[in-house]
């Protein structure tokens, strides 16, 4: 570490020092990909059964045990709406060089609870579409929480395959939910067209860094399935 | 119970659906339809039925949790409205639950039908149900009214439409839009612009919207600007079928020269906390009019006039949070002038998503030509532009392009490139507002702002203008993701750590190498020929690594020319 510190010394200004440092402080407890405990949320990756005969197979994922991480919930009666991204990749093996990455699929699921009704609202999101259904219960929300997706996202192609899963779990922030509604309602032409909403690009990242660096909940979860081939 | 149901049909929204439907099929493919929401919920018959039962003047109605303990028995028609009904007696009659959940635990004796509407039914081992069930999930729109009978809730406003700084209401197929917003950036022109207006949307079919959109600029940096008033404004009209589109505009609003080193929404902030405005403007004023075309999904077709009166503007001392007594940056001077300009572009974007690309093309290819008959030129040096004439026939075309790849190479890694190419093409060298420079945090981070400007040795300008007539840049990064733990986990109330946590747990780490050139064009010297990119071996090169959380990213990157420093640089959105 002395040359190292030494060429830092002679070689950087004191800030780009500090935030070498940093730098290597931060890679120094990195980790592996997030690992999944038994007790909390986690993302299950399974193969539907082949339909076709040829060995194409579908993925089906499902979240379970959001409600029992009681931060979830805590956020959900705190008014926050929270926002859970899905996405599964269809990864074809290659021996000997860089699985190729074959395409995927992504939905959401927002959860908001509504205190004057007492209800929850679970709004699903695929493209433009999206479905709403409301719940009174933890019970029944829990349960439509931990539905299964089946992924239409079988591979065609001989070859052999797998999935790759990612959960991400946030809290949405209120101009988010704004957003979102916007969307709901057909407002996609700026966001089609790549360009910012007016009153948007000020505020939304610093609302974003603030509520993240704030420690609302945010949560990965990666999932894989096993692999399977197409004949 | 175990229901299958696809998942463009469950979007749908048949009413034979039923909420305790296991699985759920995403169809990626499926063809947009008219509808953007589809509000489940149980089917209005049953909701009908369930408040039927539950006023009944036979019917027992409770509220809350309640519980038939063992060896109670009951008999007649049985209501519960919120909470849980714990039967473990005997019931004989039917049973309705709203909004609750409905246990029959061991011992419990049942002999009725059983509806439940938003909840579950809870079966212990040993319950016995004799007669027909039926379990809805979804909760019932219903309300108790203070006499203890149910009715029909009406459905309430979305949140979305209660923010206070936009409402919107409908006039009969009209929907108006009222807004007050901030102009999404903050600069050395203008401070911080304030928009408002109304927007007017028509939307004949589900896939037909006219819209009209009417937007006040209130600019509040106060005078000295010269700008031609401290309002300005913007009026759209736009036309939207499926697949072609019609826009109409007429605009008096402050534009930037380049659209680098840093987004507007960055630049804005860096010109607030610190007094640093690394964009250059210039006031435009005119309208115009584009057709576009999207013949299929990733491809847009766009072609578009426009005349514009283009003046200079000055900077003026906005407020900002540290540096205040700093002097801000000269604002370049313009070639002031009428420009009618014809523009056609191509975009071609197959990315999986708009703001966090993992995969996917991007291709934006623009070119434009101007002409003007009344250009009030800026003095620039021979060797920067010869003097262009004045009175009249000045016609100039520039091209500008943009092409990203986004690739995965494994689930965890992927790799990100980028070419860059904008500049003068043909006709009459480009005026100010058109030149181009690298340098800075976006495209060359390795190097100092504005750090290649073309200006030739001994020209001297305080606003540090861009001059070159074309520049190119490459970049590459390649990312994969670490937990980071970068911060401190608050231990939860039974004291284990669990809690929130307070910093940054994952990001991306990056390293990245760029590459790029801006030159003029031309036969003398330090010019390159017409028909000619430098060679690579003229480029400037520099390499990088940083840690990039999504909201925020650090970077740490060093120009490969002799006595480039090591910079730090922080963004606020990935880098492209």
């Amino acid at each position: 570490m002395l040359p190292l510190a030494g060429l830092l010394r002679r070689r950087f200004t004191p800030q780009v020092r500090a935030a070498i440092t940093g730098l290597l402080l931060a890679l120094a407890p990195a980790e592996p990909a997030r690992s999944q405990s038994p007790a909390a949320v986690q993302l299950q990756v399974r193969l539907a059964p082949d339909s076709a005969g040829s060995g194409a197979r579908a993925p089906i994922v499902r979240s379970q045990h959001l409600l029992d991480d009681g931060r979830w919930l805590s956020a959900l009666r705190s008014g926050l709406p929270v926002r859970l991204h899905y996405r599964v990749e269809v990864w074809r093996s290659r021996e000997g060089w860089f699985d190729n990455f074959e395409r995927e699929a992504a939905w959401d699921v927002v959860v908001h609870h509504e205190p004057l009704m007492d209800q929850y609202t679970l709004l699903t999101i695929v493209g433009a579409r999206a479905r709403e259904r409301r719940y009174a219960t933890l019970d029944a929300l829990s349960a439509a929480l931990e539905f299964a997706y089946r992924v239409n996202v079988q591979p065609a192609r001989p070859g052999r395959y797998y999935f790759a899963a990612a959960l991400q779990i946030s809290t949405l922030s209120d101009s988010d939910l704004d957003e979102l509604q916007r969307f709901l309602e057909g407002d996609v032409g700026d966001v089609a067209q790549g360009k910012e909403r007016v009153g948007d690009a000020l505020g939304r990242g610093a609302t974003r860094l603030l509520l993240r660096l704030a420690g609302l909940p945010a949560l990965r979860l990666e999932g894989r399935s096993e692999s399977f081939t197409v004949r | 119970m175990r229901v299958l149901v696809g998942g463009l049909f469950f979007l749908l929204g048949a009413s034979a659906l039923r909420a305790q439907d296991s699985v759920i099929v995403i169809d990626p493919d499926a063809p947009p339809g008219d509808s953007a929401v589809v509000r489940g919920g149980p089917p209005p018959g049953v909701v009908a039925e369930l408040i039927a039962f539950f006023n009944d003047s036979t019917t027992t109605r409770m509220a809350g949790d309640v519980s038939f303990p063992p060896g109670s028995a009951f008999q007649g028609k049985l209501a519960q409205y919120r909470g849980s009904l714990r039967v473990a007696g005997r019931v004989d009659g039917p049973i309705a639950v709203a909004n609750g959940t409905l246990y029959l635990l061991p011992g419990a004796e049942v002999n009725g039908e059983i509806l439940v509407v938003g909840g579950r039914l809870i079966r212990g081992a040993g319950a016995r149900h004799d007669g027909p069930e039926r379990v809805f999930w979804d909760a019932a729109p219903v309300i108790r009214l203070p006499g203890g009978t149910l009715a029909l809730r009406e459905r309430r406003r979305p949140l979305g439409e209660l923010a206070a700084a936009r409402t919107t209401f409908q006039t009969g197929k009209v929907r108006t839009t009222l807004f007050l917003a901030t102009g999404g950036t903050y600069n050395r022109v203008e401070g911080l612009p304030i928009i408002f207006g109304p927007q007017f949307e028509l939307r004949p079919t589900a896939r037909t919207v006219a819209r009209l959109d009417l937007r006040g600029i209130l600019r509040t940096a106060g005078g000295g600007s010269g700008l031609t008033s401290d309002f300005g404004y913007t009026t759209r009209a736009e036309l939207r079928l499926p697949t072609v589109g019609i826009t109409g505009r007429m605009y008096s609003e402050v534009d930037p020269i380049e659209d680098q080193p840093l987004s507007a929404s960055e630049n804005g902030w860096s010109a607030f906390l610190l007094q640093r405005d690394y964009r250059d403007y210039f006031e435009r004023i005119g309208g115009g009019g584009a057709l576009w075309a999207e013949p299929w999904r990733p491809l847009r077709l766009e072609l578009s006039l426009r005349r514009d009166h283009e003046r200079s503007v000055h900077a003026t001392d906005p407020w900002s949070l540290l540096r205040n007594s700093d002097r801000w940056r000269r604002n370049p001077l313009i070639d002031d002038g009428h420009y009618f300009t014809t523009g056609f572009q191509v975009d071609f974007d197959t990315r999986n998503r708009r703001d966090l690309p993992g995969t996917g093309w991007l291709f934006r290819a623009q070119f434009e030509h101007s002409t003007s008959d009344d250009i009030s030129p800026v003095a620039l040096p021979e060797q920067v532009r010869p003097a262009p004439s004045t009175g009249g026939g000045y016609a100039f075309d520039r091209l500008a392009l943009d092409l990203r790849r986004y690739s995965r190479l494994t689930p965890s890694l992927r790799v990100n490139t980028r070419l860059k190419a904008d500049g003068w093409v043909g006709g009459d060298r480009l005026p100010v507002q058109r030149r181009v420079s690298l340098g800075g945090p976006d495209l060359l981070p390795g190097y100092d702002f504005r750090g290649f400007t073309c200006a030739p040795r001994g020209f001297a300008d305080a606003s540090d203008p861009a001059l070159c007539d074309r520049m190119i840049a490459a970049q590459v990064e390649v990312r994969t993701r670490l937990g980071l733990n970068l911060g401190y986990r608050l231990r939860d109330r039974e004291g284990s750590p669990s809690g929130r946590f307070i910093g940054i747990e994952e990001a991306d780490l990056v390293f990245l190498a760029d590459a790029g050139k801006a030159w003029l064009a031309g036969s003398g010297p330090s010019q390159v020929p017409v028909n000619r990119i430098p060679s690579f071996d003229e480029w400037k090169v520099d390499v990088g690594v940083g840690l990039d959380a999504g909201e925020i990213g650090v970077y740490l990157a060093k120009g490969l020319s002799q006595g480039e420093p090591v910079r730090l640089l922080v963004r606020l959105q990935r880098r492209f």
